[in-house]
């Protein structure tokens, strides 16, 4: 028996028997998670794409990775079915042995060496794959659907190590004995072997071709994500192996019956950053946004749980992952116990397991196709410092560190203006005036009144200066001032038009009807002034939720990040508004600007 | 080649120049031989231009210091 209960589930079940006939057996590991079935086919579809037939690398070559990173983080569980797994493909004992055994491995050729060499480096520490690295296999002879397969694999490893260390699965085979620790570099390979000339190797992301894909293929993430992170689309190579990942999405991440999306969104938050994994954590943030969670609140979860507004109950969830997903060697049944107390059930428990463990396949792979960032980090660039391996806050003495530093250029006034400097508070204001006024007029979609309001909102910024407290930039707050400022005032005329919302499918049912060419410099034919109040009425006709994201945008010339920020929407959601705005201001602007019109400059 | 839908769906990345280079390539590949979709996206960005550079709800300085100097001569004044 594992550490959780398990329920029988009949030897026809679909994965079980696509292993019994892959390998011969059914995995324990499997069998352990028999109280959530769906999870159980997420990682037979992984194992399947991924493992269990020849691809771009062989299915030995694919068993050396998983075996040597299994005996690299001293996973007795995996290491004895890789054993046996091997054994089952014709590799003899002794070249088990070599490949266990640092001094020598006479059997495996140089590439595969630098192959291994290279999974261990992902494994261990991921952060510090380059794309050296994927130079070094290129030298090799490794072409890019075998370098993705590789990492891959890897990735499965670190998949399938996490659950073996969660579930403490009865071993399916007798031990085989591991020689060290950990697992030495391999293995008659000088290093120097490995590095390509560095003037040939430019540190390009991500570090794969990556050919064009439909989007439909993506509608899992586009659904749950509301866009298509380049995560998954750094990976159309190989459309199985994303097939594989998005119906593990699909299985894992979306259905809320156990663990809500917020508890699993926090999960992969906080062991993204334990893992320091900044283009996950910027993800997730974003995720949350969307879920309802606030930019700050999503950026201390990622910086430091202990101290949100997590409940107590959330925050020992997001420990024990923590523990599970970056300090295994610590985790015991211990852990599991101590969820039960707090009153999580079997099947809560499993889920975030299995959560923790398609994080690090997913933080794996990341790392090792460098795939570049959707979205810039929580805060900014180089804003949130993650630290390397959370601990519990017992272990930091009394106080831990909160989320503060973020770098603002208006921090000096602003402590100033705190202190009671009425100057400091005048000079802030007038740099930022025309911001607010925008976001004014952006919500309330009257310039008149939104100067009206202005005042409003500068008063009620000062009543509450205290109260600012550098978790976002100065702007940023401002803005979330002007904004309830406004919306105070349309409750007033009970015209409240909401900027929350998620409607990607209704957002992207818009077409554009205006298929007439447009003259090549189309402003010529206007004065400026006329080009502005064309410009002010087409905005000032757009419904609000489209109003503010372009107003931000290509008004106030903000990047798509920023105005998230300021307007608590999650990225791809601005994204589309502004599509759709910018096209709603073309069907505005096209009568006046196609060819059949012409008119001299007044 | 992609069709109209599937460039509709990477429009709003593509005007914002956030697409991988394989995706351009596709994307450019389509422009250049549908009609339809040239004139859409020709529109969309002399729109994006147009709107950028029309200085639209500039808030006039005078008014700006005429509202500001209230407030702070409010404050100045303390509770009333």
């Amino acid at each position: 028996m594992s550490f959780l209960s398990e329920v029988h589930l009949d030897d026809k079940f679909g994965p079980f028997v696509a292993f019994q006939e892959a390998l011969g057996f059914v995995p324990n590991l499997l069998r352990a998670q028999t109280l959530l079935p769906r999870v159980i086919e997420a990682q037979a579809e992984l194992e399947s794409a991924g493992r269990l037939q020849e691809g771009a690398i062989s299915r030995i070559q694919k068993e050396r990775i998983l075996l040597i990173v299994a005996a690299d983080r001293q996973d007795t569980y995996c290491v004895a079915a890789g054993n046996r797994v091997l054994s089952s493909l014709g590799v003899s004992d002794r070249q088990i042995d070599d490949l266990l055994n640092k001094s020598r491995c006479e059997n495996v050729s140089a590439a595969d060496l630098a192959c291994l060499q290279f999974c261990l480096k992902l494994s261990r520490h991921a952060p510090s794959i380059h794309s050296e690295d994927i130079q070094a296999l290129r030298a090799y002879g490794f072409e890019d659907k075998s370098i993705l397969e590789t990492v891959f694999v890897t990735a499965l490893a670190a998949y399938r190590g996490t659950l073996s260390v969660g579930l403490g699965p009865e071993p399916d085979f007798g031990p085989r004995k591991i020689t060290s620790r950990r697992v030495d570099p391999p293995l008659g390979v000088a290093c120097h072997a490995l590095l390509p000339d560095p003037h040939s190797a430019a540190q390009k992301r991500p570090y794969l071709r990556a050919p064009y894909l439909s989007s439909k293929t993506f509608s899992i993430v586009q659904k749950s994500h509301g866009f298509i992170p380049n995560f998954f689309r750094s990976q159309t190579l190989r459309p199985d192996l994303l097939e594989a990942e998005l119906e593990a999405v699909d299985r894992i991440l979306l259905p809320e019956d156990v663990l809500t999306r917020t508890q699993k969104e926090c999960i992969l938050l906080a062991v993204s950053a334990g893992n320091l994994n900044s283009y996950c954590v910027a993800m997730h943030c974003n995720l949350l946004r969307g879920l309802g969670m606030s930019a700050e609140e999503g950026d201390q979860v990622a910086v430091d749980y202990h101290l949100s507004s997590l409940s107590e109950a959330d925050r020992a969830l997001l420990d024990f992952a923590v523990k599970l997903g970056v300090r295994f060697s610590e985790f015991s049944g211990e852990d599991i116990v101590k969820l039960r107390t707090l009153g999580f059930t079997e099947e809560q428990i499993l889920e975030c397991e299995v959560v923790v463990a398609l994080n690090n396949f997913a933080n794996t792979l990341q790392m090792g196709l460098g795939i570049e960032p959707d979205f810039e980090p929580p805060l900014g660039q180089n804003k949130v410092h993650l630290s390397a391996v959370p601990s519990p806050p017992m272990e930091r003495g009394l106080v831990a560190p909160s989320l503060t530093g973020v770098q603002d250029p208006d921090a000096g006034l602003v402590a100033q203006a705190q202190a009671g400097k009425l100057e400091a508070f005048e000079e802030l204001v007038r740099r930022h005036s025309q911001l607010i006024y925008r976001a004014l007029v952006a919500i309330l979609g009257d310039p008149v009144e939104a100067q009206d309001a202005m005042q409003d909102a500068l008063l009620s910024a000062f009543k509450h200066l205290a109260g600012f407290q550098s978790r976002s930039k100065f702007s940023t707050w401002l803005v979330s001032i002007a904004r309830n400022t406004a919306f105070q005032r349309l409750r007033g005329r009970k015209e409240v038009e909401s900027l929350d919302g998620g409607e990607y499918e209704e957002d992207r049912e818009f077409r554009p009807r205006q298929v007439k060419a447009w003259q090549d410099n189309p402003e010529q034919f206007y004065s400026k002034s006329e080009i502005r109040q064309l410009v002010e009425r087409g905005i000032l006709g757009l419904p609000t939720k489209y109003r503010a994201v372009v107003m931000l945008r290509d008004i106030e010339q903000l990047s798509t990040d920023e105005v998230s920020r300021q307007l608590g929407l999650t990225v791809p959601t601005v994204k589309v508004r502004l599509l759709r705005g910018r096209l709603m201001l073309r069907e505005w602007l096209s009568p006046h600007f196609t060819t059949s019109v012409r008119r001299a400059t007044s | 080649m992609i069709t109209c839908e599937e460039f509709f769906l990477e429009f709003g990345d593509y005007l914002e120049n956030r697409t991988s280079p394989e995706v351009r390539k596709e994307l450019e590949l389509h422009v250049s031989q549908c009609r339809v979709c040239q004139v859409l996206y020709d529109s969309t960005c002399k729109t994006v231009k147009i709107v950028t550079e029309s200085g639209s709800f500039d808030l006039p300085k005078s008014v700006s210091d005429s509202i500001i100097d209230r407030v702070t001569a409010r404050l100045r004044a303390g509770p009333t």
